[in-house]
């Protein structure tokens, strides 16, 4: 991670609060995007995630609070924050009849020329011709990104990205978001994917019933959210079993059951398990490693903010 | 000419236009069928229950404005109503399209599709029954430009409203196929009775037609349709602009 200065900021929310009738769907929200990061927008349905992009991108106007786009109000000054803006929608679509190339011409505001080299890029030339309802999903998707960046945005907001792809093609967006990055450019993910946003971001906004529950790294908020490590492994009936595990530098438990061990620990206690069972001469090739993920930091997250934690869908990939 | 976004819009949505089998069946074949046929059934003598005209002429000048509603009122909403449905308008207010620039492109393509119909059903009704001369050829184009503005901006109002294009469909279908047989396509209205006359009085549609009638047949320059129908095209259009505005 760099280290960036305020003046880095591409957008900067502050106290963002937006209600539908009675209901307070964005309560006091802070967040910051900085110049060529990643940063991934996740929570519960309803957490107020889409609200949210939603203001930023101009579509909505907060009730209260601060929200800047480049240094501009996305509501007073929504053209120009737009052209700075690419935006790929979960729920949006295309009329079924206009063919693909017809849909970059049309989203080509900026006529820097870049359509068909996108297309060649996200693997569409040869659809060039064909109407937008008879793509696939992962052409959808794909096709949604390449209209995204036709105007070589500054921010690029990507809403379920993945969403519909096959393994093959979430790899393939995924290497182009990553090159996104590398081109200088900052990118909000918001995602259910937990598994993207642990391979894509860096650095992760959990929301919760419209505040901020955590921001972190993938790994800081494994670190701070996702629980212990456990470590299994056997022993032949044979051996004896490993005296003092449960002294081990990280070790909080130790549980024997017959030639079975598991040890629930701190992440560093792995290379002090390994470390003690060498020393007595012991090395089973069954050892396994169980260690939190996101999805495990991110769900433990929501159940101790709400009860309702459990509308995330989290899909694992 | 348009230009910048809007002229693209405009653009996409004429060709998009000519794909669309909504468009293709009720503003071009629908009218031009139902003429052909209608026109036929009563003659070609001077008739008593047609105001003492020529009924297949009656018939051509009357579907122009059959033509006029049938975009207004199944065309544009239709369509309108299945880009809101499916968050296309969506997609293309993030892309930097105005939110009234789709009101205008419907009100392009409309008008479009208004004279591209309407000189097909001229062209095939010459050869079969002849095309009467206008005897007031301003109250006539008058009637058939406000009438245009008056039923797209109808359309626009009904396609930013009602929340699908199936919604969109029925309320389109609910509107057009009365105010077409009571007050453009259907029998004269000297052999309806007195109910259905009485209720074809207040039909748009009906004050488009005798305003487009009266000067192109010789049945006088029906000002007071004209009137009628250029107060529906400003209110009309003044509450589509307002509904579509961001």
């Amino acid at each position: 991670m760099t280290d960036f200065e305020v003046d880095d900021e591409v957008v900067t929310v502050a106290g963002l609060r937006k209600s539908y009738g009675d209901r307070v769907v964005v309560d006091g929200l802070d967040l910051a995007v900085r110049t060529g990061e990643i940063v991934g927008l996740i929570g519960a349905n309803g957490a107020g995630k889409t609200t949210t992009v939603e203001c930023i991108q101009g579509l909505r106007r907060p009730d209260a609070g601060t929200l800047r786009v480049f240094g501009m109000d996305p509501m007073t000054q929504g053209v120009r924050v737009r052209r700075l803006l690419g935006s790929q929608l979960q729920d949006a679509s295309l009329p079924d009849r206009l063919r693909v190339a017809e849909a970059v011409d049309l989203f080509d505001e900026a006529r820097f020329g870049d359509g068909a080299d996108l297309l060649e890029e996200f693997g569409l030339a040869a659809r060039r011709r064909s109407p937008f309802a008879a793509l696939s999903g992962g052409e959808r998707q794909r096709l949604f990104l390449v209209l995204a960046l036709l105007n070589r945005p500054r921010l690029v907001i990507l809403d379920e990205l993945t969403q519909g792809l096959d393994p093959a093609g979430r790899r393939d967006v995924w290497a182009a978001v990553q090159r996104l990055r590398r081109s200088g450019r900052s990118v909000l993910l918001v995602t259910h994917e937990l598994q993207e946003a642990q391979v894509l971001c860096d650095r992760v906004i959990v929301m919760g019933a419209g505040r901020v529950l955590d921001v972190g790294t993938p790994t800081e908020l494994v670190a701070r959210h996702g629980g212990h490590i456990t470590i299994r492994f056997s022993l032949p009936d044979s051996n004896p079993a490993p005296s003092s595990l449960d002294q081990v530098q990280g070790v909080h438990e130790v549980i024997v059951d017959r030639a079975t061990i598991t040890i629930n620990g701190d992440r560093e206690c792995i290379v002090h398990v390994g470390a003690a069972l060498a020393a007595q001469g012991l090395f089973p090739a069954d050892l396994t490693v169980d260690s939190p993920d996101l999805e495990q930091a991110v769900l433990r997250m929501l159940v101790d903010a709400e009860p309702v934690a459990g509308d995330l869908v989290v899909t694992t990939c | 000419m348009l230009s910048g976004a809007t002229g693209r819009l405009v653009r996409t949505e004429l060709t998009l236009m000519k794909r669309e089998p909504v468009t293709l069946t009720f503003v071009f074949a629908f009218p031009v069928i139902t003429m052909l046929i209608i026109g036929g059934s009563f003659g070609t003598e001077p008739d008593i229950a047609f105001d003492g005209i020529n009924p297949s002429h009656w018939y051509v000048a009357s579907y122009l404005t059959v033509v006029i509603a049938a975009t207004g009122l199944i065309m544009v909403p239709v369509h309108l109503a299945s880009y809101r449905e499916r968050g296309v308008l969506r997609r293309f207010a993030l892309a930097g399209f105005p939110r009234w620039s789709f009101a205008i492109a419907q009100f392009v393509t409309g008008s479009v599709a208004v004279a591209a119909s309407s000189l097909l059903l001229l062209a095939v009704a010459a050869p079969v029954y002849g095309i009467p001369t206008p005897t007031g050829w301003l109250p006539l184009l008058a009637a058939l430009a406000f009438g245009t503005v008056a039923f797209v901006s109808i359309g626009v109002l009904l396609g930013m409203t009602l929340p699908s294009a199936r919604a969109a469909q029925a309320v389109g279908l609910l509107l057009f196929f009365p105010s077409f047989l009571l007050g453009a396509g259907g029998p004269p209205p000297h052999v309806m009775g007195s109910t259905l006359r009485g209720i074809a009085h207040v039909l748009p549609l009906t004050w488009l037609t005798d305003a487009v009638r009266g000067p192109w047949l010789g049945l006088g320059t029906a000002s007071g349709s004209l009137a009628l129908t250029a107060v529906t095209a400003l209110a009309a259009s003044l509450a589509a602009l307002r509904r579509s505005r961001v």
